[in-house]
């Protein structure tokens, strides 16, 4: 089972057992930014699937930025979540390598919250313009764009 | 990638690069398509996104969970039912609220008949990419059909807003029924002529066979699902994996096939209605009557503190909602997973080696929506 597997990984992996049937996954794995490329190579090799990956701006209450990762195998249908705890100006490794699907999340969550991904192929925006100014789901964001009166 | 080698032009050749779109009548939206080409040969493929990114993720943050439910099925506004549902499921779920069983199977047959309306469309319009303008004019008829019958009990043709935590606005009376049950007699025939007028046409066939393969090891390193992975012979629907609403009393079929290429997809979509038309008619014969709101449902939305995952089969394959809640009426983070977003990001990948025609096929016969894309 993965859960064993990541625990064998690193035993500082804190997994938690979830209600599947209010919650919707069934795992959560709090793992360290560093273990982040060999746990998500671990889903891979099993046969899980990168559902979704996004980011959460977690600064006012912990001061932190939380990496979500979803995996799901679909033939048991399980889906797990990682979470990963970023501090605010710290680089995340990317695992487009490991899961080629991480690549436009990755550019997501680079254009709305501006986490940087170290090792990404192609790190630029994805859904603003190119030479647009700011990160737009960050909760402290102000938009600045003139208003059309 | 040996096919890559092939088809990599030798240094002293010329190739370029060609814009496909924003404004291109087969993107069906704002999709731009950044083309590299040796001669009609396509050696590299970059889409890209945002031209219609409306923050739907950001105004979730800036008003509570009721406020926010219009915005569902503008997001994708072909499946706007499934999507309104699956938001109205998501939060029942958070909450626990029980839904009355009149309400449930209202929203499996509003669900199934968006469902086929959105083949429909896709339908037309891929033949339409292909050059047939016949079929488009028969779908969009019969689409209207069910158009007409959602708005009889909705008031809305394409941006419905039916579902309520706790069940649906209005009930269906009994003209809403008949009609419903005289469109499945009426379709079940028109899928017949369909299959002759397209499916069994050879110039449709030579178009679409073998063209636009979605590799299973493509698949899943990109997470596709939905009518595009059934293509590739996975029985996988979230109908049937993780069965949401009242779906596991319903007797239908997931249609799949072998090889994964456009006219696979296209055979997997066809008999998909099918299937959707047996649901339709199983929850015709079985609906009860009685109330279509929960008694019970909090004024103030107020999920208990933590993340929460939702997800349905949506005409295009496995939307999810994942919401973070903090314990106030207003979502800490909403993220969307649309079946879109995933699909085109494997265009790089399933474009390369491909003739510049056939783009327009391949990104047909995956069936985008590029609002959903965008968000």
């Amino acid at each position: 089972m993965i859960e064993e597997k990541l625990n064998e990984l690193d035993p500082a992996i804190v997994s938690t057992a979830e209600n599947y049937a209010v919650k919707g996954y069934c795992y959560l794995h709090k793992l360290e930014v560093a273990r982040l490329p060999e746990a998500a190579a671990l889903f891979c090799e099993d046969g899980f699937q990168l559902e979704m990956m996004t980011c959460v701006d977690c600064r006012e209450s912990d001061g932190i930025f939380r990496l979500v990762y979803q995996f799901n195998i679909y033939d048991i249908a399980q889906r797990h979540l990682l979470h990963v705890d970023l501090a605010p100006d710290q680089a995340a490794p990317s695992i487009a390598a490991v899961c080629p699907g991480a690549n436009w999340y990755e550019r997501e969550v680079y254009d709305m919250y501006g986490v940087e991904f170290s090792g990404h192929p192609d790190l630029k925006r994805i859904l603003m313009n190119d030479d647009y100014v700011g990160h737009p789901l960050l909760k402290d964001f102000v938009d600045t764009a003139p208003q059309v009166i | 990638m040996d096919r890559m080698e092939v088809v990599r032009a030798d240094d002293d050749r010329d190739t370029y690069y060609i814009n496909m779109g924003p404004q291109h009548p087969s993107t069906h939206g704002v999709l731009r398509l950044r083309l590299h080409l040796d001669g009609e040969r396509i050696i590299d493929a970059e889409p890209i996104i945002g031209y219609g990114h409306r923050a739907h993720e950001k105004m979730a943050e800036n008003r509570d969970y009721l406020q926010f439910l219009p915005n569902t099925s503008r997001v994708d506004y072909l499946s706007g039912m499934i999507y309104n549902l699956a938001y109205c499921q998501a939060i029942e779920k958070a909450l626990e609220i029980e839904v009355p069983e009149r309400a449930e199977y209202i929203r499996i047959i509003a669900g199934e008949l968006n469902r086929i309306s959105s083949h429909l469309l896709w339908l037309g319009t891929f033949l339409l990419d292909l050059g047939g303008i016949t079929p488009f004019l028969y779908c969009f008829d019969d689409r209207e059909k069910i158009l007409d019958i959602l708005d009889s009990v909705t008031g809305s043709r394409l941006t419905y807003c039916y579902g309520r935590f706790g069940g649906v606005t209005m009930d269906v009376d009994e003209t809403f029924l008949e009609n419903t049950a005289a469109f499945c007699t009426y379709f079940h025939k028109r899928l017949v002529e369909y299959d002759k007028l397209v499916i069994g046409n050879v110039i449709f066939q030579e178009r679409t066979k073998g063209v636009g393969i979605f590799a299973p090891e493509i698949a899943a390193r990109y997470a596709v699902t939905g009518p595009c992975l059934r293509a590739l012979g996975q029985a996988r629907d979230v109908r049937k994996d993780e069965p949401y609403g009242i779906y596991e009393r319903f007797d239908f079929a997931v249609p799949t096939c072998e090889k994964g290429d456009c006219f696979d997809r296209s055979i997997v979509r066809m008999e998909e209605m099918r299937q959707s038309l047996a649901i339709i008619e199983q929850a015709l014969r079985d609906i009860p009557s009685g109330p279509v709101m929960a008694a019970k449902v909090p004024k103030r939305i107020r999920p208990p503190e933590g993340e929460y995952h939702f997800g349905v089969e949506s005409a295009r394959g496995h939307f999810g909602i994942y919401i973070v809640s903090d314990g106030s009426d207003i979502p800490f983070r909403m993220k969307l997973r649309t079946p879109s977003f995933a699909h085109i990001s494997t265009m790089p990948e399933v474009l390369v080696g491909t003739m510049l025609a056939d783009t327009v096929a391949i990104l047909g016969s995956i069936d985008i929506v590029i609002p959903e894309i965008d968000r």
